[in-house]
């Protein structure tokens, strides 16, 4: 857990300092009231003074606690599903959102989970269905169609 | 408004809730949460925040009933996965999974199950009593708030969750501020000039609440749960078991009692929430049970007080995101956003404006109550039985919907990757260890929270004796202190009593 925290102390102090730089051009006090930066300024002072706090605490805690993320066979399944997920949102705009939908089902039921094939055929029709009734034909959302017109 | 009037009007919100179509929506919303409850991996709070979009063509009342009954329905649900797998449904169950799992291996899945029912109802019936009788008059009261101290409210809200989290404050607070950071983006609302855009165009109208929650709490919960492949084994339980003899119910009234009403304190605190409740409720019980040492080896009474309790604060972390639009809990944060956007205003106010939604909102949730009464006790087993569908051909709908509810909050392509941004974020949060409740609050209520300190440095011309003027403002300011200084205090302590350990330990070594 040691280097965990030293790791989210670091980035907390990156995210301040980018709020920090990213509102300098703006006013911190305009005229008669606090301007546009006034808020980023005070939130970006807190994240550094907390990630200085976790930073000190970490350094002092002796507690030895490991850290909680999975063995290798739970961060290959996690990456997995992640790069499953990204590639499905950029296959979107060229197959349609049903179409992506589908093939992102099939490879997480039969590449990922090592489902049957049958059943896992059979539970990507019915959430294509659910999608399909839910929000295209009860809510109207016009979802992004592909060459198929789906 | 007296009591009699607060009956009146809640006999007016039945008249709504009654109607055909709220009706069926409360029972979609309980029977939602109950599912969600009772599926592992995914809580109300992310059951909700995936099926908002859903609401979208409803009616604004029909919207609310069904969304807080998927958060009540939760409270419900989560007992189901925790007694009869032992894992806890959502993290309000977890003190359930303790006790509730060691009754199911001793035959007992039926008591347990009906303890907590019973427990579950009662607590929440007398919360939506206590909501009903209390909202009104602080309601009343909070009209005389003015910007300061709706500053300090929200402020309290953030500060509250440190304090009374179960885990590191510090850590508490860095959820918060990162959630303050994803505020700021977009166009300041005063001076309308854009903040951390990086010349995208996209983010200048601002992160959606909705991305945030769905990402933080949906998907970030389903990569957590990929991380070994599902295989719990579910106990089975009968109708015929769920039945509590003289001897248990005699166990469990009193258990019943303290767990409610701790629940409801602490849900009407900002920032503690059911998971909280539960577990101050086990601990409360512990120390008044008579027999102590059943307590983690299958203690009914200690169910039934977790149970009452987190449905308890479920209902009563209504009371200040209903009577002063500030949410108690991560599933009123989203209820308080559900309100935004169906372009409502939430705040004192609300009630005047809004009698018919708040009144039908708060006898729904009598209706619910009973509802999933009848579905925790006679319908149980077959509730049960859907434990026994294996996850990942639920983990695949929820992401799809999920994916697909991102798309329509705003038909953008955009908001779907965020969605997915945000999930990495909060899983990297969880194996972390910094809470993600702290974060989604902080998203909701940075609006308020820095419209009204510009608003109060603009009154007082930039001094900030603003916030300590008014009585009132004062004493608010007084409790964000007491917030901030409570974790250290018990840090300091924890490290006296340590140290004195240690010495005790040496000393016990030495005489050896």
């Amino acid at each position: 857990m040691r280097t965990t925290n030293l790791i989210a102390a670091f980035v907390l102090l990156a995210l301040s300092v980018m709020v920090l730089s990213g509102t300098w051009y703006l006013s911190y006090w305009a005229d008669f009231a606090p301007g546009s930066a006034f808020a980023p300024f005070w939130v970006a002072m807190t994240g550094v003074v907390l990630a200085v706090a976790l930073f000190v605490a970490t350094l002092l805690d002796d507690s030895g606690e490991p850290h909680s993320f999975p063995d290798r066979h739970g961060l290959v399944r996690v990456a997995a599903l992640t790069a499953g997920l990204w590639l499905m949102v950029l296959l979107i705009p060229l197959v349609g959102f049903v179409m992506a939908g589908i093939l992102f089902c099939l490879f997480l039921l039969l590449g990922i989970e090592r489902r049957p094939l049958l059943p896992s055929l059979f539970a990507t029709a019915v959430i294509t269905g659910l999608v399909y009734g839910v929000f295209i034909a009860w809510l109207g959302i016009a979802l992004p169609a592909g060459p198929f017109g789906i | 408004m007296d009591p009699l009037a607060s009956l009146a009007s809640l006999a007016h919100g039945f008249s709504i809730a009654l109607t055909p179509t709220n009706l069926l929506f409360v029972l979609i919303g309980v029977t939602l949460g109950q599912l969600i409850g009772a599926l592992p991996g995914i809580g109300p709070s992310a059951g909700m925040a995936l099926l908002l979009p859903i609401t979208f063509g409803l009616d604004p009342i029909t919207a609310l009933v069904m969304l807080s009954g998927i958060m009540y329905g939760g409270m419900y649900g989560g007992t189901l996965t925790s007694v009869l797998v032992n894992v806890p449904g959502e993290a309000a169950s977890v003190m359930t999974a303790v006790d509730g799992n060691q009754l199911a291996r001793q035959g007992r899945a039926g008591q347990a199950l009906a303890a907590a029912a019973i427990g579950s109802f009662l607590a929440g019936i007398a919360s939506v009593i206590a909501l009903v009788f209390l909202t009104p008059p602080l309601s009343a009261f909070a009209l005389n708030f003015s910007a300061p101290e709706y500053f300090l409210l929200a402020l309290l809200g953030i500060t509250a969750t440190a304090s009374l989290g179960s885990g590191s404050a510090v850590k508490a607070m860095i959820g918060a501020t990162l959630g303050l950071m994803i505020a700021l983006v977009g166009t300041d609302p005063i001076q309308g000039t854009s903040r951390l855009t990086f010349g995208s165009l996209e983010l200048l109208e601002g992160i959606d609440f909705l991305p945030v929650a769905i990402g933080v709490f949906g998907i970030a919960e389903i990569l957590v749960s990929m991380e070994q492949t599902q295989s719990g084994q579910v106990i089975r339980t009968r109708l015929r078991d769920m039945w509590l003899t003289g001897k248990d119910w005699a166990e469990c009234r009193m258990a019943i009692v303290r767990g409610g009403t701790v629940g409801l304190l602490i849900g009407l605190m900002p920032g503690a929430g059911p998971t909280v409740a539960a577990l101050l409720a086990y601990v409360v019980e512990k120390k008044a049970s008579p027999h102590p040492e059943r307590f983690g080896h299958g203690a009914l009474d200690g169910v039934a007080a977790a149970e009452s309790a987190n449905n308890s604060a479920a209902h009563g972390s209504m009371i200040p995101m209903l009577a002063l639009g500030i949410p108690g809990s991560a599933s009123t944060a989203v209820l308080l956003a559900a309100l935004v956007l169906l372009g409502i205003r939430p705040g004192p106010m609300l009630l005047t404006e809004q009698a018919d939604l708040v009144w039908g909102l708060i006898a729904s949730m009598f209706i619910g109550n009973v509802i999933l009464l009848v579905m925790n006790l006679p319908l149980a087993p077959l509730f049960a039985s859907v434990l026994r569908i294996p996850y990942s051909y639920l983990v695949a709908g929820i992401l799809i919907v999920s994916l697909v509810g991102a798309y329509a909050i705003s038909l953008s392509l955009f908001n779907v990757g965020l969605t997915l941004f945000f999930g990495m974020v909060g899983y990297l949060m969880i194996r972390a260890d910094i809470p993600r409740a702290p974060l989604v609050l902080a998203v909701v209520l940075a609006p308020l929270m820095e419209s009204s300190l510009r608003q109060s440095l603009m009154l007082s011309e930039g001094s900030p004796t603003i916030f300590v003027e008014r009585p009132l403002s004062a004493v608010l300011a007084l409790m964000v202190l007491l917030s901030l200084t409570l974790p250290l205090l018990s840090f300091l302590l924890a490290r006296r009593a340590a140290r004195r350990a240690g010495v005790a330990e040496a000393l016990s070594h030495s005489s050896d």
